[in-house]
C-alpha cells in the first residue's frame, strides 16, 4: 500500500502530516492525519489513535484541538483517521449527518449496499495500525485510543473488545450505550461537557454507563465539565489532560516539568 | 645515668642483647681515636684525682693558682687539647678564685676513650669525697655558661663519634677466613669445619655473618643515638634543676639576711633606748642625791656654826642657853631623798624573741592566681580548675574551695566544699550540670595559709537534650527536629550533628549546625538517604555529651497527626498515624470553641514539615466510611467543615444508598466527578512549586483529580471522619511513578 503524503507542517518541533492511501477494507481512497513528535526521528514512539465524531474528517482534530504541544512534549505520535469511507457513491450515504458519510460508527456493516465499504471497525482495528506500524517509527506494542462522541463509541468497541490491545482509553462526550463490556484493566478518563446539547437531549447517557461500569468494576473517572458543550473548544480545553493520561500508560517518560526527584 | 663496672665494649664481639650504656665524655672537643695504652690511662686516672684533690685544697691562694695553671697545661696536653685554645682559657678562667663566692673548682667531665676503656660515670673526684665537696660544684653563673658551651660542642659531635668506630680487626691469619662459625662466633676457613672443634657447629657464609654483624652495629648505633639524646635531655634537666636550686637558695639567703638584720637593728635600737633610759635615770637620781647632799652639807655647816656659837656661849655663861632649845628642836632631815637601789627594770625582749623565733620560719605564701575557665574543659559533672603561683614561695599544698554560685540572696551562705591538692590544678567531680560554681584557692605551707585568690566562676557543661522523636517531621530535602532542653536553666545554644547512616565510620563525616538558639531546627538534607541525628547543648563550660540519636529517612514526607488539633471524638494512635472515631461520644453541647482544636468538624490535622517542594502521602480508607482527606492552612477555621472555606482543599467520600459519591471541595464548591471504582488507598500529592494538589487511587495508579491552589503559606494534611471508622496514614513513601506525571 503506497502512502501519498498530502501535506506536512512543522508544529511544536514535530511534523503534522496528512496521507492518502488505497484502503483494502474500505475499497476507496482514505486519508488520515499523523503527527510525529520530535522524538520520532530517533526512537520508536508510542501511538495514540484518535477517532473523531460524527461529520468530522481527518482535519478537524488536527486543526482545532491544539493537542500538538502536549503530544510533542510527551513524545506521542497521534494518528487521526477519517470517520468514514468517502466518495463511494453509495445511494443515501449523504442523506443524513448521522448515517453514512461521516458517520461510520466504527463498525463493520453487514448489509448491502454498505458492507463493501463501511467496514470502519476492521479499518481502525487492523488495516490502519498495520499501515502505521510499517510506515512510521512507532512502537506496535504501545497503542492507546481516544475519541470524541461517535469516536468514543469506536473507542469503546475497540478497546473493550480487544482487551490488552490498547494501553489506555479516554473519551470526550462519548455516546454510550449499555455494553456488555468485559472486565477491563483499563483506567478510563472521560470528559463530558455539561452543556453538551447531546447530553441535554438525552442522546448521551452517562449515568447508565457509569452504573454499568461501576458494577463491572471498570475504573473510570468521569468529569462533567461545567459550561462546556460538544465542540472542539471543549476538546481543546481538556486534550492535555487526556494526553497526559495516555502518556502515563504509554510510558512516555518525557515530562515537561522537572518535578521528578532524583531519588526515584 | 648508669654506673658500669668492667664492661668491655667490642661491638663486633658483644652479643646484641647485652648492649650496655656507652660512657660518653660530653665535654669532648675533638674526635680522638687513639687507643691509649693501659699504663697511660692508669696514670691519667691518678693524675686526675690528684688534681681534684689539689684544686679543692689549694683554691683561694696564689700558690694554688700557679699549680692550677700547671695542671691545666698538663690536662690540655694529655687530652690533646693543645689546639683548642678556647677551652683552655675556659679552664683557666674557671680556676681563678673569686672573692666571696664559692670556691668550687669547675666540674670537668672526663673524656672517655672509645675502645675498651671504662670509667666511673660518677665524677672522678668520688674518691675525694672525704675532702668534703670534692666533686665539682657549680660555682657561679659564669661557670654554668661555660659548661653550657662545652655541652654544645658535644651535641653536634655525639652522632659523629661512633661513626669513627673501627671494628678492631681480627688477628691476621695465614689464609683468609671464608665462613663464619656461629657457635664459636669466629671466622674460620671452610676446611676447618671438618675439624673436630667445629664439626658440630653451625656455619654460615662469611658475608652473611658480616651482614648480620653490620645489622647489629646499625641497631646498636641507633640505640646509642637514642641514649645520647636521653642523656642530653637529662643534662638539660639537671641544668634547670641546678639553676632553680641555686635561685631558691639565693632567696633563702636573702631572706635570712634581711631577717637577721632586722633582729640586729631591733637589738641595737633596744640597746640605745635602754642605755639612754639608764643614763637619764642615773642623772635623775644623782641629781636628787646631790641636791640632798648639798642641802645636807649646808645643814651641817649650820649645825657646826651653831655648835661653835653654843660653845662660845657656854664659856661666856650667857643666859641665852634657853634659846638653844628652840634650835635643837629643829629637826634635820636625814632621810635620803633618793633610793640608791635600782628598781626592777627587766628589759622587754619579747619582740626580739619573736623575731628570733621567726627567723627560722619561712613566710606564709602569697595568694595564688586562679585561672579563668578554659573553653570546652568541662563535662556535665566536672570542671578542671587551674591556678598559678606568681611568686617563689614555698608551697606544700593548695586548698581549693567551691560552692554553687548564689542567686543574689546574700542571706545565708551555702557551705563550701574543700579539696586539698598538691598540683596547681584539680578536676572537681560530682557537680550538677549547667551550673555555675565559684572557686577560690589558698596556698599552704608550714607558716600557714596564703590569702585567698580571687573567686573565679566555672561552669559545668549542660546535660544532653532529649530529641522529641515523635515530633520529627521530614521530607526528601529537609528535617524539622525539636527537642527538650534537658536542663532546668537556660543554656547558650544547641548544636545539631548529622551523620549519614549508610557510611557511618567510613567517611566519618559529621555535619554540625551550630549556634541554634531555640529547641528546634530545620536542617537541609539530601534525598534518598538515612541520617542519624544528635543534639548537644552548649554553655560557657563547653558542650554536653550527645543526646540519644534519632534516625531520619529522606524518603517521601514524614509527619504525624497533631493531637492538639484533634476533635474530642477522635482518638489518635500511639504512633500518630491512625485516627479512629468511635461510636460513643461526648455531647456536642460540651465542646467549646477553640482556635487549635476542631470542634464542629470531626477532624484532625497532621504536622507537615514547612518546606516547599512536593510531598506525597497515602491514606487507607474503608469503602463504607464517610471521610474527607486533603490539606488546609494551619489557621483554618476549626468550627467549619473541611472544604467549606477557602483555607482548605479536600476530597470527600460519602456512601449512601449503596452509592459512592465523591466531591472535591474548596470553598464549598466541587466539580462533578464520578468515580466507578472506589479507592481503598488514596494517594495525595502536594506540589508547592506548581501550586497543585492531586488525588490518586493508589491501587489502580489512577489519577482522580487535581486542584490548582494558591498556596501562599504552608499547609498541613487534614482528615475527618463523618461516620465512625478509622483512617490510617502511610507516609515516608517516595512518589510512585504514575504520580510523577502530575
Amino acid at each position: 500500500m503506497a502512502l501519498t503524503q498530502i501535506s506536512s507542517n512543522k508544529c511544536f518541533g514535530g511534523l503534522q502530516k496528512v496521507f492518502e492511501h488505497d484502503s483494502v477494507e474500505l475499497n476507496c481512497k482514505m486519508k488520515f492525519a499523523a503527527y510525529l513528535p520530535p522524538k520520532a526521528e530517533t526512537e520508536k514512539c508510542p501511538a495514540l489513535y484518535w477517532l473523531s465524531g460524527l461529520t468530522s474528517t481527518e482535519q478537524n482534530f488536527i486543526s482545532k484541538s491544539g493537542y500538538h504541544q502536549a503530544a510533542s512534549e510527551r513524545g506521542l505520535a497521534v494518528i487521526a483517521p477519517d470517520t468514514s469511507p468517502r466518495g463511494c457513491n453509495i445511494k443515501g450515504e449523504d442523506e443524513s449527518w448521522d448515517f453514512g458519510t461521516g458517520a461510520g460508527f466504527y463498525v463493520d456493516t453487514t448489509e448491502d449496499p454498505w458492507k463493501t465499504n463501511y467496514r470502519m471497525y476492521s479499518y481502525v482495528m487492523e488495516e490502519l495500525p498495520q499501515l502505521i506500524n510499517a510506515s512510521f517509527l512507532v512502537d506496535p506494542q504501545r497503542m492507546s485510543i481516544c475519541g470524541h462522541s461517535m469516536g468514543d463509541h469506536g473507542v469503546l468497541i475497540c478497546a473493550l473488545k480487544n482487551p490488552g490491545n490498547y494501553k489506555s482509553v479516554s473519551a470526550f462526550a462519548p455516546i454510550w450505550k449499555a455494553y456488555d463490556a468485559t472486565r477491563s484493566q483499563l483506567d478510563i478518563l472521560i470528559d463530558q461537557g455539561k452543556d453538551d446539547q447531546f447530553l441535554l437531549g438525552g442522546q448521551l447517557l452517562p449515568d447508565n454507563f457509569i452504573a454499568a461500569c461501576t458494577e463491572k468494576k471498570i475504573p473510570i473517572v468521569f468529569r462533567l465539565q461545567e459550561g462546556y458543550e460538544h465542540s472542539y473548544y471543549f476538546i481543546a480545553t481538556f486534550i492535555t489532560d487526556h494526553i497526559r493520561h495516555h502518556a502515563k500508560y504509554l510510558n512516555a517518560w518525557k515530562t515537561p516539568n522537572k518535578r521528578i526527584s532524583s531519588g526515584l | 645515668v648508669e654506673e658500669e663496672s668492667g664492661q668491655e665494649l667490642g661491638l663486633d664481639r658483644s652479643t646484641p642483647k647485652d648492649f650496655h650504656f656507652y660512657h660518653m665524655d660530653l665535654h669532648d672537643s675533638e674526635d680522638r681515636l687513639q687507643l691509649f695504652p693501659e699504663e697511660n690511662t692508669r696514670m691519667r686516672k691518678e693524675v686526675v684525682q690528684a688534681e681534684m684533690a689539689n684544686e679543692s685544697r689549694g683554691a683561694g691562694d696564689g700558690k694554688a693558682q700557679r699549680d692550677l695553671q700547671e695542671e691545666v697545661d698538663e690536662l690540655v696536653h694529655l687530652y690533646g687539647l693543645e689546639d683548642d685554645h678556647e677551652l683552655r682559657d675556659e679552664f683557666v678562667d674557671e680556676n681563678m678564685p673569686r672573692t666571696g663566692v664559692s670556691e668550687y673548682p669547675p666540674y670537668v667531665m672526663k673524656r672517655r676513650d672509645p675502645a675498651r676503656e671504662q670509667r666511673d660515670w660518677r665524677p672522678s673526684g668520688e674518691t675525694a669525697e672525704a675532702e668534703d665537696l670534692g666533686f665539682g660544684g657549680w660555682g657561679s653563673a659564669g661557670q654554668c655558661q661555660d659548661l653550657r658551651e662545652a655541652y654544645r660542642y658535644t651535641h653536634g659531635r655525639a652522632s659523629e663519634e661512633y661513626e669513627c668506630y673501627v671494628i678492631p680487626e681480627e688477628e691476621d691469619e695465614e689464609e683468609a677466613a671464608d665462613v663464619f662459625c656461629v657457635t664459636c662466633k669466629t671466622p674460620i676457613r671452610a676446611f676447618q669445619k671438618v675439624f673436630d672443634e667445629h664439626k658440630e657447629h653451625e656455619v654460615i657464609p662469611l658475608n652473611e655473618a658480616l651482614e648480620s654483624a653490620k645489622d647489629e652495629i646499625h641497631k646498636n648505633m641507633y640505640k646509642l643515638e637514642k641514649q645520647i639524646i636521653q642523656m642530653e635531655n637529662f643534662a638539660n634537666h639537671l641544668e634547670e634543676v641546678f639553676i632553680t636550686v641555686e635561685e631558691n637558695f639565693g632567696k633563702q639567703e636573702q631572706n635570712f639576711e634581711s631577717h637577721y638584720n632586722e633582729i640586729l637593728e631591733t637589738l641595737a635600737q633596744k640597746y640605745e633606748e635602754k642605755i639612754q633610759a639608764l643614763g637619764e635615770k642615773k642623772k635623775e637620781k644623782l641629781e636628787a642625791l646631790y641636791g640632798q647632799l648639798v642641802s645636807c652639807g649646808e645643814n651641817l655647816d649650820t649645825c657646826k656654826e651653831l655648835m661653835e656659837t653654843i660653845e662660845e656661849m657656854c664659856h661666856e655663861e650667857k643666859v641665852d642657853f634657853i634659846k638653844l632649845g628652840k634650835f635643837l628642836k629643829a629637826k634635820t632631815d636625814v632621810e635620803i631623798s633618793a633610793q640608791p637601789e635600782f628598781e626592777d627594770q627587766t628589759l622587754d625582749f619579747s619582740d626580739v624573741e619573736q623575731l628570733m623565733g621567726s627567723i627560722n620560719t619561712i613566710p606564709a605564701p602569697s595568694a595564688p592566681v586562679i585561672n579563668p575557665q578554659a573553653p570546652n574543659s568541662a563535662t556535665g559533672s566536672s570542671v578542671r580548675v587551674c591556678w598559678s603561683l606568681y611568686s617563689d614561695d614555698t608551697v606544700e599544698s593548695y586548698q581549693l574551695s567551691y560552692r554553687p554560685v548564689q542567686d543574689s540572696s546574700p542571706g545565708k551562705d551555702q557551705a563550701a566544699f574543700t579539696v586539698t591538692v598538691k598540683e596547681t590544678y584539680c578536676s572537681v567531680t560530682n557537680l550538677v550540670p549547667n551550673t555555675q560554681y565559684e572557686f577560690w584557692v589558698t596556698a599552704h605551707n608550714r607558716a600557714g595559709p596564703s590569702p585567698s585568690s580571687e573567686h573565679a566562676v566555672y561552669m559545668t557543661a549542660p546535660s544532653p537534650p532529649i530529641i522529641k522523636t515523635k515530633e520529627i517531621r521530614s521530607c526528601e530535602e529537609a528535617v524539622l527536629i525539636c527537642w527538650e532542653s534537658g536542663n532546668l536553666n537556660p543554656v547558650d545554644s544547641y548544636t545539631v550533628e548529622l551523620t549519614q547512616a549508610e557510611s557511618p565510620e567510613a567517611s566519618g563525616v559529621t555535619e554540625s549546625v551550630v549556634g541554634i538558639p531555640t529547641c528546634e531546627s530545620l536542617v537541609q538534607l539530601q534525598p534518598g538517604r538515612s541520617y542519624i541525628i544528635c543534639v548537644r547543648a552548649l554553655n560557657t563550660g563547653g558542650p554536653s555529651v550527645r543526646s540519644e540519636p534519632a534516625t531520619v529517612h529522606t524518603i517521601g514526607s514524614y509527619f504525624r497527626l497533631n493531637k492538639d488539633t484533634c476533635h474530642p471524638w477522635l482518638i489518635i494512635s500511639e504512633d500518630g498515624l491512625t485516627v479512629v472515631r468511635s461510636e460513643r461520644r461526648i455531647p456536642a453541647r460540651e465542646l467549646s470553641s477553640s482556635d487549635t482544636r476542631f470542634t464542629r468538624c470531626v477532624a484532625v490535622m497532621g504536622n507537615l514539615i514547612p518546606v516547599r517542594g512536593h510531598h506525597y502521602w497515602e491514606v487507607e480508607v474503608d469503602e463504607h466510611l464517610d471521610y474527607t482527606v486533603g490539606v488546609a492552612f494551619e489557621d483554618v477555621t476549626k468550627q467549619e467543615d473541611l472544604g467549606a472555606n477557602c483555607l482548605s482543599w479536600c476530597m470527600r467520600h460519602t456512601f449512601a444508598s449503596s452509592r459512592h459519591r465523591y466531591e472535591f471541595l474548596h470553598n464549598r464548591t466541587t466539580p462533578d466527578i464520578r468515580i466507578t471504582v472506589p479507592p481503598k488507598k488514596i494517594g495525595i500529592l502536594l506540589d508547592y512549586e506548581n501550586s497543585k494538589l492531586s488525588f490518586f487511587n493508589v491501587d489502580l495508579s489512577q489519577h482522580l483529580y487535581t486542584f490548582s491552589c494558591q498556596l501562599h503559606e504552608f499547609v498541613h494534611p487534614c482528615f475527618s471522619l463523618e461516620t465512625p471508622g478509622c483512617l490510617k496514614v502511610h507516609n515516608g513513601i517516595s512518589m510512585p511513578k504514575h504520580v510523577t506525571f502530575y
